[in-house]
């Protein structure tokens, strides 16, 4: 249906005002230079990273092997419905279960839970569910379950960043995205992609340096203020736990796809980019649907790869004046990472908030007659979605409002990172000046793609 | 000062700045409670109104769009009408395909002499899509101001 951009959807959000993309920005640099001046002066966030256990019996009950269980029973359960609807249904996308699914439910809505109540995905992964069944199951025949290849660790991140390129890809630059057959055989491969690794390296290693969307979700799960510490549940301040650097290879890469996927999609909605898509038809006008298919295909994906290549080499080029500045000696590119992770957690927001409360009230509708054979398993069938749910003015402010807390989260992040890298030095101060930079370029970056029509 | 009541300190500078932001947005949106409220107007209403209903006076907004060998002519249409605005997307082809307003979820025929008539209200803010449905191709982008 939609033709590119996001997957799938009915409406898209106005443009941001310029008023309030200039008390967005105006708010965002005086927040900066004030906090600049304010925040501490030793490394503070690792220290609460730890936080408080939560009662015994909370963590008993939510970490127990039935919750585990049935959860996984359940999202084993739903991946097996996804793809039989995707490979057997309707091919009218709206009617189908699966693209409103996989694209709004799932992939809009577990980035939500993560980052409100931790990493959900450890006992909501269909695949981990499927592993785990298959571990148990071998070891009740009395065969010991062991990887094939011991993980090296050298790989780092990547296989994980080359998996969330896959799936970004399909969903913003495939000219039908949601067309049902296309995704479930996206579904398919993506879930050999994820039972092969874990069989071959393990589920562990898989799950936290191969499986794209565990890495992203377990990121996002980093702002939240619960998390799981040596088998029990404790509560924390928000984003503590991003403290510290990450020496993980490719997080900074996986990072970039993430944040230059979201802020591609946004731009590839404007008219800017719709013209030269709609100009590149027309000089194609009489080729075969096949052609135009793949020069469209190709023009966004290298929009997209230009995007996570800005994104990067900005962070470089931060960095390394940072290192100047600060006079290291020492790459500093592993210590500034998960300040972004904030801010593509506001992109996310900004993005895709909408998106969620509209077409996520169609799975009402499409639970009853998820095949679209005219069913009405539970009665929900008449259910009429409400599109005018959030005014463009709420939207607009709830926009704005989550870039400038990303960005102030980001800051305080690189901050108090900051303060550790360079303690002591005679200038500390300006060495933050190129992060400072780099965050505000960020977040007036992306409200700036929100002001585009 | 210990760290605990340093990052409530934090916490609450950051609270006055989102709250400022929020009264200065609010100053900029006064229709706020009156969009918001009012249109829970359903799809299949707005499905049923046929292309005979006589137009009141004013008449309806008119967006014409040529269609010329699968692709608009002189590019993307864009319109932007008001909320609540009676509009009619009149669509030529010299092709044959289905014409869908994306969000009001009306579809059409469209065959080479036999131009397609979309008539709507438009009751749901927000930008829409107009394709042509089979050969998915945007024709027009219609904008409907809060």
């Amino acid at each position: 249906m939609t033709l590119i951009a996001h997957g799938i959807g009915v409406v898209r959000d106005l443009p941001i005002p310029a008023v309030y993309f200039f008390v967005g920005a105006a708010v965002v640099l005086g927040v900066s230079f004030v906090l600049l001046f304010y925040l501490w002066r030793r490394p503070l966030l690792e220290a609460h990273a730890d936080g408080r256990a939560l009662p015994r019996a909370l963590t008993s009950v939510v970490l127990s092997r039935a919750v585990r269980i049935l959860l996984g029973a359940l999202s084993a359960g739903l991946l097996v419905l996804t793809l039989a609807t995707a490979l057997f249904g309707t091919t009218v996308e709206l009617l189908n279960f699966a693209p409103t699914f996989v694209y709004v439910i799932f992939w809009l809505g577990i980035p939500l839970l993560s980052i409100l109540f931790g990493n959900v995905w450890s006992v909501l992964s269909p695949w981990r569910a499927i592993a785990d069944a298959a571990v148990w199951l071998l070891e009740l025949g009395g065969r010991e379950a062991r990887p094939v290849l011991e993980w090296s660790g050298r790989m780092g991140r990547y296989p994980a960043a080359l998996a969330l390129f896959a799936f970004v890809a399909l969903e913003l630059a495939h000219p039908r995205p949601a067309y049902p057959r296309t995704l479930g055989i996206a579904v398919a491969l993506y879930t050999y992609w994820a039972l092969a690794g874990m069989a071959v390296y393990g589920r562990d290693p898989w799950t936290r340096f191969g499986e794209g969307f565990a890495v992203a979700f377990s990121l996002l799960a980093r702002i939240a203020p619960f998390a799981v510490r040596n088998g029990s549940i404790v509560v924390r301040w928000p984003f503590t736990g991003l403290a510290g650097a990450e020496r993980t290879p490719g997080t900074l890469l996986f990072v970039a796809v993430f944040l230059g996927s979201t802020s591609f999609d946004g731009f590839s909605r404007t008219s800017t980019w719709q013209d030269l898509l709609a100009d590149l038809r027309a000089e194609l006008a009489g080729s075969s649907q096949r052609t135009i298919d793949l020069a469209t295909t190709f023009l966004n994906v290298g929009g997209m790869a230009f995007f996570v290549a800005a994104i990067l080499a900005t962070y470089l080029a931060a960095v390394a004046a940072a290192e100047k500045l600060g006079r290291v000696g020492r790459s500093l590119v592993p210590d500034f990472v998960l300040p972004l992770v904030p801010i593509a957690a506001a992109y996310l927001m900004a993005h895709y908030f909408t998106l969620f409360l509209i077409q996520g009230q169609f799975i009402i509708t499409l639970i009853s007659d998820p095949f679209g054979k005219g069913w009405d398993l539970f009665g929900t069938i008449d259910f009429a979605p409400n599109l005018a749910i959030v005014s463009p003015e709420t939207t607009w402010y709830v926009q704005v409002a989550a870039l400038v807390v990303g960005h102030v989260a980001g800051l305080a992040i690189a901050h108090d990172r900051a303060v550790a890298v360079f303690e002591g030095r005679r200038h500390a101060l300006e060495a933050q000046l190129p992060m400072l930079g780099l965050m505000v370029l960020y977040t007036l970056g992306g409200m700036w793609l929100l002001t585009r029509g | 000062m210990s760290t605990r009541r340093r990052l409530a300190g934090l916490l609450a500078v950051l609270a006055l700045f989102v709250s400022g932001l929020a009264l200065a947005s609010c100053g900029g949106g006064e229709s706020e409670s009156a969009s918001s409220m009012t249109e829970t107007t359903t799809t299949s209403e707005t499905t049923t109104t046929t292309e005979t209903t006589p137009p009141p006076p004013p008449g309806p907004t008119e967006i014409r769009i040529v269609v010329v060998n699968g692709a608009p002519k002189g590019g993307i249409v864009r319109e932007k009408v008001e909320k609540n605005d009676r509009v009619v997307l009149v669509v030529r082809s010299d092709v044959t395909d289905h014409i869908h307003l994306h969000g009001y979820d009306i579809m059409r025929d469209v065959a080479p002499g036999k131009p397609a008539r979309l008539p709507f209200k438009a009751t749901i803010p927000g930008r829409f899509e107009v394709e042509l449905e089979d050969r998915g191709v945007q024709i027009a982008d219609i904008t409907v101001q809060p």
